[in-house]
């Protein structure tokens, strides 16, 4: 296949798009056309094309131009309220992680050299009050000792379960974050 | 004195942040751009998907995302020339995005046929002739071949449009309308006695999609 366009293309082209072809139209023209493959069949193209866009156009029922601008009203007001609050869940999820972290930290001090602010706590008074505070006489708790008392289990499991809360309802806005409609 | 961050994600929720929520036009200037490339954009994509539901979806999809892209300065400098081959542009892509995604079709999803109901002699005979002539070209093919001879784009324009080279839109093109001429024809010369009988065969004979509507 030649793909060599011919010199009348131009203008034939030009005849259509303008909606002037037959009627202005020279005789040698026309007799080209008649003559020329390249020049017929984009006169039997573009024309068939024209007549289809004409009638694809008029045959529609539009939605209302009100109804897609809301549309895009909203879409970017959802990606500019996701835009700020991706920073905004990220340092929520840092701030848990620290608090996590620091919680498990002194956990493990206090497991490793045993809760010597019990001792200390022991000897003040609280200052306006002046009532010596009463602890329990438990010289060092270490993690065994804690675990088999039953004050080591009172400490603990609020502690995890306070963890574990704050946990569930972290995991449950940053799902619901995800989930929100589009 | 720029807005404390405090602030924005309250006034984003209450709805009266103007500067993030702001569209590129105003509503009746995008009423008067939709009413003029409406009905241009829905042929396009019509025509080319054979598929008017599809061209509905795509059409309404191509707007919002027209309206809520971070246009080129480019295009308030060339006006609606330039915002018309940005929509067709988009849509172009919707309906690529559309073919690269595996889909299955059940019988219930297959389009109508084409314009069936509201369908004149004028519109059903360009639809004869030239619906199964696009059905047979790529679509790449019934693209370029729209821009250019029904929407009047040159090259250059249709290299923008469809993100193709400038250089090999003359040659795909040139390609296409011989194929598409060459099937026309072929319909053009087919007897009148054939198609008569075609419409007069009886309704269990034709194909599903051309038997009429209960």
């Amino acid at each position: 296949m030649t793909l060599r366009p011919c010199s009348h293309e131009k203008e034939v082209a030009e005849l259509l798009a303008r909606g002037h072809y037959p009627q202005v139209c020279t005789p040698e023209l026309r007799a080209h056309i008649g003559s020329c493959r390249s020049c017929a069949d984009l006169v039997l193209v573009t024309r068939a094309f024209q007549a289809a866009r004409a009638q694809t156009a008029a045959a529609v029922n539009l939605p209302s131009p009100g109804l897609l601008w809301w549309r895009a009203q909203l879409r970017r007001r959802n990606a500019a309220v996701e835009r700020i609050g991706k920073p905004i869940l990220g340092a929520q999820i840092f701030a848990l992680s620290v608090c996590i972290v620091f919680a498990i930290g002194f956990l493990a001090t206090q497991a490793t050299h045993g809760l010597r602010w019990l001792s200390w706590l022991e000897g003040t008074s609280f200052g306006g009050f002046g009532w010596p505070l009463q602890m329990p006489q438990v010289p060092m708790l270490h993690l065994d000792a804690l675990l088999n008392s039953g004050l080591g289990m009172l400490v603990l499991i609020p502690i995890l379960a306070t963890l574990v809360l704050l946990g569930g309802v972290a995991i449950y806005f940053a799902s619901e974050r995800k989930n929100e409609p589009r | 004195m720029p807005t404390p961050w405090e602030s924005v994600l309250p006034n984003l929720l209450a709805g009266d942040a103007p500067h993030v929520a702001e569209l590129p036009m105003d509503n009746d200037a995008f009423a008067g751009f939709y009413s003029r490339s409406a009905r241009p954009l829905w042929a396009y994509l019509a025509r080319v998907s054979g598929d008017p539901a599809l061209a509905d979806d795509l059409m309404q999809e191509s707007y919002v995302r027209y309206l809520c892209a971070s246009q080129p300065a480019s295009l308030a400098l060339e006006g609606e020339v330039a915002a018309r081959r940005y929509l067709f542009r988009i849509a172009t892509n919707l309906l690529r995005d559309h073919w690269r995604r595996p889909h299955s079709t059940s019988i219930e999803e297959l389009p109508e046929e084409f314009f069936a109901a509201s369908a004149s002699s004028a519109q059903a005979d360009s639809q004869a002739v030239l619906g199964p002539a696009l059905a047979q070209m790529r679509p790449l093919d019934r693209q370029l071949l729209w821009l250019a001879h029904a929407e009047g784009y040159s090259h250059r324009e249709i290299a923008a449009i469809t993100g193709l080279a400038s250089a090999s839109i003359r040659l795909l093109l040139f390609r296409a309308r011989r194929k598409i001429a060459r099937l026309l024809q072929n319909q053009v010369q087919l007897p009148l006695s054939v198609r008569l009988n075609e419409s007069a065969r009886p309704e269990s004979a034709r194909p599903l999609n051309q038997r009429s509507q209960p």
